[in-house]
């Protein structure tokens, strides 16, 4: 009885460790911080990573998914506590009266209070849409912060650029609104 | 009996200020609870802007009434359950309470038995007594001697 108590006991030690085991090999496995970011830093580019969020003006959702396909797209991940945002969105503004019919230029406000984002979009006259991000899920899965972060994706759904410099921004609207 | 009664009292004497902590939070307990969604410490811990926001968001609740499971469901609705500095006391964040408790109990449970065990072991066991019969037999002429 004892000997039999004891083996199960030890089964029971290792079953215990094996699956600690494993849960680390997949959390390994799954927290490889490949977000697109870092997929473009190493040359490729990856298909958008699809979301379904809120929009911040109330006006229903956006699904990243149903876009792909019909028109190229400009991502903003944005948030009002962040200043150097501020220029930026301003920069997309602009080139959305200029692109706007070719290309969706979608914001995803970010790790943020929706209303003070919403706030912040009146108050710097940003017109084109976002969506609200507050657990900051989506911003991970495209390269976590820092934020501004902003994303050229083609027609047909790949990432073709990240904004570095300030000539990138025409280079890559013209090479999606191509697409 | 006397220590039980001890802690019961001094249980309900902690009634009342949770419940006040409830109806009227302060700025400073909320901020040591609540997260800073960019910096991974507490709020009181960090002056970045997107702690300031919060910060200023949580003293508009205060002001307007608002107890603090508003206020902090509010920020859950807002940025998810991870800007709360304590894991969520339902679901599955009731594992990370009751798991270390668990552990506790199983690992004193474990420490006991072996004691326990480890105490058995080390007793002397009885032995049954086998006296020498030279020995019995010299003993009992002694008694008659000191008798007789």
């Amino acid at each position: 009885m004892a000997r039999s108590a004891r083996l199960t006991a030890q089964a029971l030690a290792v079953a215990v460790v094996a699956g600690l085991l494993v849960l680390l090999i997949w959390r390994v496995a799954h927290d490889d911080n490949t977000g697109v970011s870092q997929a473009l830093d190493s040359g490729r580019h990856p298909t958008a990573p699809a979301f379904d969020l809120n929009r911040l003006d109330g006006r229903g959702r956006i699904d990243l998914a149903t876009l792909r396909g019909k028109k190229p797209m400009v991502l903003d991940f944005w948030a009002s506590w962040c200043v150097p945002c501020i220029q930026e969105s301003k920069r997309l503004e602009a080139a959305q009266k200029r692109y706007g019919d070719q290309i969706a230029f979608i914001g995803v406000d970010t790790k943020d209070f929706s209303e003070d984002a919403r706030r912040w979009q009146r108050k710097h006259g940003i017109t084109y849409p976002s969506v609200h991000d507050g657990s900051g899920k989506v911003l991970a899965k495209w390269g976590g912060l820092p934020i501004p972060k902003i994303f050229f994706v083609a027609r047909n759904g790949k990432v073709v650029g990240e904004l570095v410099v300030e000539e990138d921004l025409t280079r890559y609207l013209r090479q999606i609104a191509a697409s | 009996m006397k220590r039980i009664a001890l802690v019961c009292f001094a249980a309900l004497l902690l009634v009342p200020i949770a419940r006040a902590s409830e109806r009227h939070p302060s700025q400073a307990e909320l901020e040591g609870e609540v997260m800073c969604p960019v910096c991974g410490t507490t709020l009181d811990q960090s002056s970045s802007p997107a702690a300031q926001q919060i910060k200023g968001v949580i003293a508009g609740r205060i002001a307007a009434g608002d107890t603090k499971t508003e206020i902090k469901d509010r920020l859950v609705a807002e940025y998810g359950d991870a800007i709360l500095a304590a894991p969520p006391r339902h679901g599955f964040g009731l594992l990370a309470w009751w798991l270390p408790i668990g552990g506790i109990v199983v690992a004193a449970v474990i420490v006991g038995l072996g004691a326990w065990r480890w105490s058995r072991a080390r007793e002397p066991a009885p032995r049954a007594v086998q006296p020498d019969p030279a020995l019995e037999r010299r003993l009992d002429d002694e008694l008659r001697r000191f008798e007789g």
